[in-house]
């Protein structure tokens, strides 16, 4: 099969040679990365608008914190949504009655998001499989119970809540642009982190432990203590992508952890290929469209989502980016004669 | 003092006694074969010392200290390591990133959190290379995991189980389903550290291991029936009667 491409020439080998740099990253490798990605988002801004792609690079930090979660430690949980929303109404509570520094805010928000990680964390972790994609479940559950009665008089219940004090020195989340610029920025960051964190050896030890967890542990790792750690820093990260959502709309309500909307999520790292950072930014962008455009179009544009959903899944099990990279190891093996033999230095 | 004893071991899988009232004990720097046929409790004996199952009576002590309740990794912790009886290795990780976690737990890198989350994986590249070599599969350090032969998985895992610097090393049938050549490249590894480090080895072929062991166990229905010098063993008229007597006749029973 791959036969084929080294007929092809020298466009095939800088395709190659590009994508071999892509996969295997560098420290220095690094900066190129967001440099691809921040340009990637500003390209799609004169075909989508401002708006559109700030909220598609909301969602692909939600989309990373997922993948952390799913993709790395092979733990699918059903209820990941309620530290977007945990994050969401810490921010705007903060903002009301704390602070009038949405920065603050935002720290605000990631602390409340990691605090009730830890909290569900410890309890979830030691599941597995569907038991811990339900416990989620009712943990979030539980959380939107909690937005829509007992809290009802500080998070407004079903009204939602709008969020004050946009504003503070230069950071004005009034401002369309600005807010686009941070919230860029702020996925850069997220992606910086994870990407960091994936590639030390604590990322292979996520890996690890989801291929075999008993066996981690017979290698002298306490496996729910790096669970644990795991899921902390999804929630955290998610709460972050809250917190941008909360400043974004200027207006939180209970949609924001709604149960019923973490498909989307696993969607979008399926789509994207679980287990690779550019999948869920991929997968992340990939089904905004699909859900923000092809509406447009298509009346049935869900039957769309089923249809590519179930290619995925039988077909193509690394999601978009795991077949690409697939298709540019083929290539990087015909460049480079048997390197996998060879033992060269990788990474 | 013994590096491990166990007493009056046992574990009950509802009525099967899979491991009866086991007193064993090794010793420091030994090499201690256990043989017996399918299904006489060695894989059950080896979990119940690994912490994998916890025992329905009796007691673990490695080194003096009791470690019947403590969970696998603390005793990895305290030294024990152990391999499988069906190979278990990270198939979808590369070779070589199959051993990060034991080259950053034998460094106590992963003691300070910050270092192991944040540090590159390629700065362990040398150490795993190192115990790579050590196996003979530094040609497919590269070479994902899964796609290695059933011989050179088996190296791989006593590759992670060595990189781990263990004090006792237990071995579950590390022989079974390789070939001759194959046989013979693991156990000049195994010569090569033996005496060094206190090694269990199971094995249902005795003849694989008889020259290699100090002592040999033979179990049966749970039980220690013998154990001595391997070649005592091999002369003692229950053992005979037990173990093989009934399969002597089979040909080519691995003798
Ligand atoms: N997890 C388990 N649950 C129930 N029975 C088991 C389990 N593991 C082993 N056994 C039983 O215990 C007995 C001893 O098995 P095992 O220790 O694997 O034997 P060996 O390794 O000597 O071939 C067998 O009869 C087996 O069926
Ligand atoms: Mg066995």
């Amino acid at each position: 099969m791959g036969n084929t491409f080294t007929k092809q020439g020298v466009a095939f080998e800088t395709f190659a040679s590009i994508g071999k740099g892509l996969v295997r990253t560098t420290g220095r490798q690094r900066v190129v990365e967001l440099f691809v990605l921040g340009g990637v988002f500003l390209l799609l801004v004169p075909f989508l608008g401002t708006h559109r792609v700030t909220d598609f690079a909301i969602f692909c930090i939600f989309a990373l914190s997922f993948d952390l979660l799913y993709g790395y430690m092979g733990r699918l949980s059903f209820g990941h949504l309620l530290y977007v929303g945990v994050g969401a109404y810490a921010t705007a509570l903060s903002l009301q009655y704390l602070t009038s520094n949405p920065l603050l805010a935002i720290g605000l928000g990631i602390v409340a998001a990691c605090l009730a990680g830890m909290l569900a964390g410890s309890a979830a972790v030691r599941a597995t499989g569907a038991c811990f994609a339900l416990i989620n479940l009712a943990f979030n559950r539980v959380g939107w119970f909690l937005v829509m009665s007992p809290l009802k008089d500080i998070t407004g219940g079903e009204n939602g809540l709008s969020v004050r004090n946009l504003r503070f020195s230069y950071f004005d989340f009034q401002n369309p642009t600005f807010r686009f610029g941070f919230v860029l920025a702020s996925l850069l960051v997220a992606f910086l982190l994870l990407r960091v964190l994936t590639s030390s050896p604590y990322g292979i030890l996520l890996r690890s432990i989801k291929e075999d967890e008993r066996r981690v542990r017979f290698l002298g790792y306490n496996t729910y203590f790096y669970k644990w750690l795991t899921f902390v820093i999804a929630a955290s990260v998610a709460g972050f992508a809250g917190a941008l959502t909360a400043l974004n709309y200027a207006y939180v309500n209970p949609n924001t952890l709604d149960v019923h909307a973490n498909g989307g999520v696993i969607f979008a790292c399926l789509i994207g290929g679980a287990g690779r950072l550019y999948g869920a930014v991929l997968g992340g962008i990939i089904y905004m469209v699909i859900t923000n455009l092809l509406p447009v179009y298509f009346q049935r544009w869900e039957l769309l989502l089923g249809i590519s959903l179930l290619l995925i899944v039988f077909r193509f099990r690394g999601g978009i980016w795991g077949n690409l990279e697939t298709l540019y190891r083929r290539l990087a093996v015909h460049e480079n004669t048997d390197r996998s033999l060879e033992g060269g230095r990788p990474r | 003092m013994s590096l491990l004893t166990t007493n009056r071991l046992t574990k009950r899988f509802g009525g099967l006694v899979a491991v009866n009232d086991v007193n064993l004990q090794i010793e420091e720097n030994e090499t201690l074969g256990i043989i017996g046929p399918n299904g006489s409790g060695k894989t059950t004996l080896f979990n119940l010392l690994t912490g994998f199952f916890s025992p329905t009576a009796g007691r673990v002590i490695l080194q003096g200290k009791d470690v019947t309740r403590l969970s696998p990794e603390e005793r990895v912790g305290m030294g024990m390591v152990r391999t499988f009886q069906l190979v278990s290795v990270f198939g979808s990780l590369r070779v070589w990133e199959n051993l990060v976690p034991c080259v950053t737990w034998r460094n106590n890198e992963y003691r300070s959190l910050w270092k192991f989350m944040t540090s590159l994986v390629g700065d362990t590249w040398a150490d795993s290379f190192e115990a790579l070599r050590l196996v003979g599969l530094e040609n497919y350090a590269d070479a994902v995991t899964a796609n290695l032969s059933y011989g050179d998985k088996r190296l791989l895992e006593i590759a992670l189980a060595l990189s781990l610097k263990p004090k006792l090393l237990l071995l579950d049938e590390p022989f079974s389903g390789l070939s001759d050549v194959e046989i013979a490249k693991v156990l000049s590894l195994l010569q090569s550290i033996k005496g060094k480090v206190t090694i269990g080895i199971i094995e249902h072929k005795i003849s694989t291991i008889v020259d290699f062991v100090d002592r040999l166990c033979v179990m049966n229905e749970g039980r220690i029936i013998c154990e001595g010098k391997p070649h005592e063993v091999l002369k003692d008229s229950l053992v005979n009667e037990c173990y093989w007597g009934k399969q002597e006749t089979v040909s080519g029973f691995p003798v």
